[in-house]
């Protein structure tokens, strides 16, 4: 599967710019990591890859073809987790899963909602109402619909909202090991779990992509750009941006990213947050 | 097809939620609603009173519930967020396409599930004249389709607007037309079907096929409506009109909500059930036409080959004409508006005739030219559907296996403007009609079977001298009664015979007509010698003459045969109802006015007190009449409203005309025939009585005013209006 995505601008009726200019390319197999601060322009960018919308400017081309013409096939090759969804209460999960196996078109519904529930562990609610589940489950509900039918274009967004962290590492995995033979797109906050899984990075801000490439290099683009002093040390510092505070015995000791770091901050090795933080400080900047 | 895989589905998810489950349940229990809030089919047929009301009832509550289910189980989807996920993998258009398939279905099933809820209920009410192809007939077409137009009508506001509080406003404005303003346009009232009556003792195919004309072109208007609706589907973020300019890139799509469109504007502009006959009932210019010069009548015929499956009539007529003027000549004849004419040829060859495009009285004219010869003879062809006037009154013109009734023009083209020769209108005529059916020419006229066929049809016969005909035919039961000098030939539907049986309607007729004809003579319509009493279907009235007087079948079913304002028992109610063929039929009482207990009723109840009374004694008449009329009387001027009127002013009309109703119906059943005991007290006793009602009934008419009025009997009586009050 190959997305290619070419000079793609998104403008709402109400005059909202979200995109422009964008392009990217993107081929499976590959856990692609999605990040962005909010109203970046992500999930603007994912309703434009399931054809929830169309874009304004530029093309979606879907192994070749565009999106307007292959939106039926993008649709039959496409699992979609989106960050706000709904289910039918009334329905137990098993028949939930069952009816959107249908919509799928998937020929044999019943093994494929087997091993839905089973990569989401949801085998002991399998029969149960969806409106007696937690939060937590519905979630896994929705990725389990996701996964159905092992679709080879696999979209995330905001996945791992709702889990406690065991969970968040189940599907951690899950993903990568889907990604193994898939194109897998992660829309998160958290920067963990992109760092874990991910083998590519795309950063978007304000509506235009930033960075996109691995992680390895996105941290090595913020070397000798984050360093850790103690408040008292510090002063009004223009381009200082701190990232974390910690109260020690000592003070409060603080780190923080900057193009220069000052005199009294000690050097530190960069984390995939720090890299991030620092690409979007530095957009902000300017 | 992923569209018949997803229905399955679909249907299971709506069938698993409670509020299809409450409004399928409500909708099962509304046809109570007909039974004590909500009854437009006015006439007292037991079909009527527990078959149409139940079902129009339930068909309007159905489909409001069902509609405000559609708008809410669309607009679910989307409030719920689920739209996301399924939009996402499928396209909107399908989604939407399966879940009005499943509403749909869900109220098919509902429908269903009323029909079986209600049969046990239906039959038990309605009795011997139930009849099961009537009541699944009744249920599919005055309540299952109803469900499945607001199910349309309902998806389609929803998808036009995607608001469900807009599209809940639409669709209710929508059923209030249909409720208000559309009610008395039989082509318009979608939700709540013009009927008026359903027989009890005869077919109602008439009245079902118009109805179910009027659903199917709704269905065709609103598929059309939906399928536009269905178009405005958003998808790819756009808003109805960029979401219309994708989804019409399929030329197909458009082209199905065009087709259905004019599909239904065609059969909305092509109905055959109604004519377009000149409002004005005063205009009656057929009449006005010149008889044509030089131009007299010898003789016709006619043969005429109703079609009971298809409800359509052809027929062949022949008229001899003598042509004295030496040219040619215009003849005028009213035909059956539904009705084509071909073939039209004077003595063998084609002449020109017009068929006009005014209708008048549920007549077209048609104006054939004749040839400038001495004798002339006519013949034409002619074939349709017959068409009637009254649009809120339809089932006149029923023809099926169980019944027809051809009246005039509907039988063969009526002559208008030729002089009757010396021999008047000698008419021979024939109908070929399915063997169970009897031929009933109204009038003095028998008909006879001349010919039966193999296929299972048989030939009637009979000669009339006439410038128009009226037949009946029908599954009727024939007995012969001799009473008051004549041989009565009484007919009535094979299906009432029980009732009729239990009512003791043989013994009923020889008692009144007997009575009748001994104080009050003869009937002035009858050939003194014979006489025939048919059962009509339904018609919402009855007439007489030329010896033989219809029975208007509400007057005989079993709700009417127990109104005990009428008679004590249903064989007196019956009684009742036969009295008024002297006292009531045609021009013997002007319309009622609500303000005078004068009516037909007053002496008709009281005649049927003195025929009871001569049959089972003087207590038992005073037990069963002049107490009950007073106990009414004494409770009506009780009444608060009586005695004080303006506070009934003030109440909304429905419940104000319902309580006047009442009240003038206590006055013209209790007030009058106690005033005409009293009048018999005054005037002598019941002798003298007899014979001022003899005279009366006897008496010259004024052909300005033929009516029998107040005054007239208290001249008669030589009584004033205040020496007969009660109290």
């Amino acid at each position: 599967m190959e997305i290619n995505i070419q000079e793609v601008g998104m403008t709402y009726p109400s005059g909202k710019q979200a995109l422009k200019g964008l392009n990217l390319e993107l081929k499976s197999p590959s856990l692609i990591g999605l990040l962005g601060p909010n109203g970046a322009g992500k999930s603007t960018l994912m309703k434009l890859l399931v054809a929830a919308l169309l874009p304004t400017e530029g093309n979606i081309l879907v192994d070749g073809a565009p999106l307007a013409r292959a939106e039926r096939k993008l649709k039959a090759s496409l699992g979609y987790l989106p960050q706000d969804f709904g289910l039918f209460d009334e329905l137990t999960v098993t028949q939930f899963l069952d009816y959107m196996a249908a919509l799928k078109g998937l020929g044999d519904s019943k093994a494929a909602i087997q091993k839905a529930i089973g990569a989401v562990n949801l085998e002991e609610k399998a029969k149960a109402k969806i409106r007696t589940l937690s939060g937590g489950q519905r979630q896994r509900v929705g990725i389990a619909q996701a996964l159905l039918g092992d679709p080879p274009f696999l979209i995330f967004d905001e996945p791992t909202v709702g889990l406690d962290p065991e969970e968040r590492i189940h599907f951690r995995n899950l993903f990568s090991r889907t990604a193994q033979e898939r194109l897998v797109l992660l829309s998160t906050h958290i920067i963990e779990d992109v760092q874990s899984v991910c083998d590519q990075i795309v950063v978007i801000h304000q509506g235009r992509i930033r960075f996109a490439g691995t992680p390895e290099r996105l941290i090595q683009s913020a070397e000798g750009h984050v360093g850790v002093f103690y408040e008292r040390e510090a002063v009004q510092e223009e381009g200082l941006h701190i990232t974390a505070r910690v109260n020690t015995s000592q003070g409060v000791r603080c780190r923080a990213v900057a193009d220069d770091l000052p005199p009294f901050a000690q050097a530190e090795e960069p984390t995939l947050e720090d890299a991030y933080l620092y690409l979007i400080s530095g957009e902000a900047a300017q | 097809m992923k569209t018949l895989k997803l229905y399955p589905l679909e249907l299971g998810r709506l069938l698993r939620s409670r509020l299809t489950w409450l409004v399928m349940a409500l909708t099962a229990l509304s046809p109570a609603v007909g039974l004590v809030l909500y009854k437009p089919a006015v006439s007292t047929t037991m079909n009527s009173l527990y078959l149409a009301n139940p079902a129009i009832a339930g068909g309007v509550v159905g489909s409001i519930l069902f509609g405000l289910l559609a708008i809410f189980e669309l607009d679910r989807a989307c409030r719920s967020r689920v739209d996301i996920l399924t939009d996402a993998v499928v396209s909107p258009l399908t989604t939407a396409l399966t879940r009005l398939l499943a509403l749909l279905t869900s109220a098919v099933l509902t429908a269903a599930l009323t029909m079986l809820i209600w049969f046990p209920i239906s039959a038990g009410w309605i009795g011997s004249v139930f009849d099961g192809v009537d009541y699944i007939l009744a249920y599919l077409l005055l309540m299952g389709l109803a469900l499945l137009l607001s199910i349309l009508a309902a998806a389609s506001a929803y998808q036009f607007t995607r608001r469900a509080d807009l599209s809940v406003v639409l669709f209710v404005a929508f059923c209030a037309l249909s409720l208000t303003v559309w009610a008395g346009n039989w082509q318009l009232c979608w939700l709540n079907p013009c009927v008026w009556a359903l027989s009890d003792d005869f077919s109602n195919f008439r009245v079902f096929r118009s109805v179910g004309y009027m659903r199917l072109t709704w269905l065709a208007a609103l598929s059309g409506v939906w399928t536009l609706s269905w178009l405005c589907v958003r998808q790819n973020g756009k808003g109805a009109f960029g979401s219309i300019a994708r989804s019409a890139r399929r030329v197909y799509r458009p082209a199905v909500a065009l087709a259905l469109l004019v599909c239904s504007g065609m059969a909305y502009a092509a109905q055959p059930f109604i004519d377009h006959s000149n409002p004005d009932l005063t205009v009656m210019s057929f009449y006005e036409i010149p008889y044509a010069e030089g131009v007299t009548f010898l003789s016709r015929s006619a043969q005429v080959f109703p079609d009971t499956e298809t409800g359509t009539v052809t027929g062949r007529a022949a008229y001899r004409f003598q042509n004295t003027s030496g040219q040619e000549q215009s003849i005028s004849f009213g035909i059956d508006p539904g009705y084509g004419v071909s073939n039209v040829q004077a003595n063998g060859k084609d002449v020109p005739f017009t068929v006009s495009s005014y209708q008048e009285y549920n007549e077209a004219l048609l104006e054939v030219t004749i040839p400038a010869e001495e004798t002339v003879e006519l013949t034409m062809e002619y074939s349709g559907f017959p068409q009637e006037t009254l649009p809120t009154m339809q089932g006149g013109k029923e023809l099926s296996g169980e019944y027809l009734c051809l009246e005039n023009a509907s039988f063969s083209p009526r002559l208008l403007n030729v002089l009757p020769g010396e021999n008047g209108y000698p008419a021979h005529l024939e109908i070929t009609l399915p063997d169970a059916m009897i031929a009933v020419p109204f009038g003095a006229s028998q008909a006879e079977v001349v010919a039966e066929h193999e296929n299972g049809t048989k030939t009637w016969h009979w000669e009339d001298n006439s410038a128009s005909d009226i037949l009946y035919a029908g599954d009727y039961v024939r007995e012969d009664i001799e009473a008051g000098g004549m041989s009565i030939e009484f007919y009535y539907g094979r299906k009432h015979q029980a009732v009729m049986e239990e009512a003791k309607a043989v013994e009923a007729v020889k008692a009144v007509v007997n009575y009748c004809t001994r104080h009050y003579g003869k009937l002035s319509f009858g050939t003194g010698e014979t006489l025939k009493l048919i059962q009509s279907r339904v018609a919402g009235g009855a007439y007489a003459a030329g010896g033989a007087s219809l029975l208007d079948e509400a007057d005989f079913t079993i709700a009417n045969l127990g109104d005990t304002s009428k008679g004590a028992v249903p064989g007196e109610t019956f009684i009742h109802e036969l009295v008024h063929q002297w006292w009531g039929l045609g021009n013997m009482f002007d319309v009622t006015d609500s303000a005078s207990p004068w009516s037909a009723e007053g002496l008709t109840v009281y005649t049927t007190y003195r025929i009871v009374k001569e049959l089972y004694g003087e207590a038992y008449a005073k037990e069963h009449y002049i107490d009950q009329w007073q106990q009414a009387v004494d409770d009506y001027y009780l009444n608060f409203y009586v005695r004080h009127p303006a506070y009934l002013d003030m109440l909304p009309e429905a419940e104000r005309l319902n309580i006047s109703n009442s009240l003038s119906s206590v006055r013209q059943y209790s007030e009058m025939p106690l005033k005409i005991l009293k009048a018999e007290r005054l005037v002598g006793g019941e002798e003298a009585m007899d014979q001022i009602l003899h005279d009366l009934f006897n008496r010259e008419l004024d052909p300005m005013y033929p009516y029998l009025t107040y005054q007239e009997f208290l001249d008669a009586c030589g009584l004033t209006e205040e020496e007969l009050n009660l109290g």
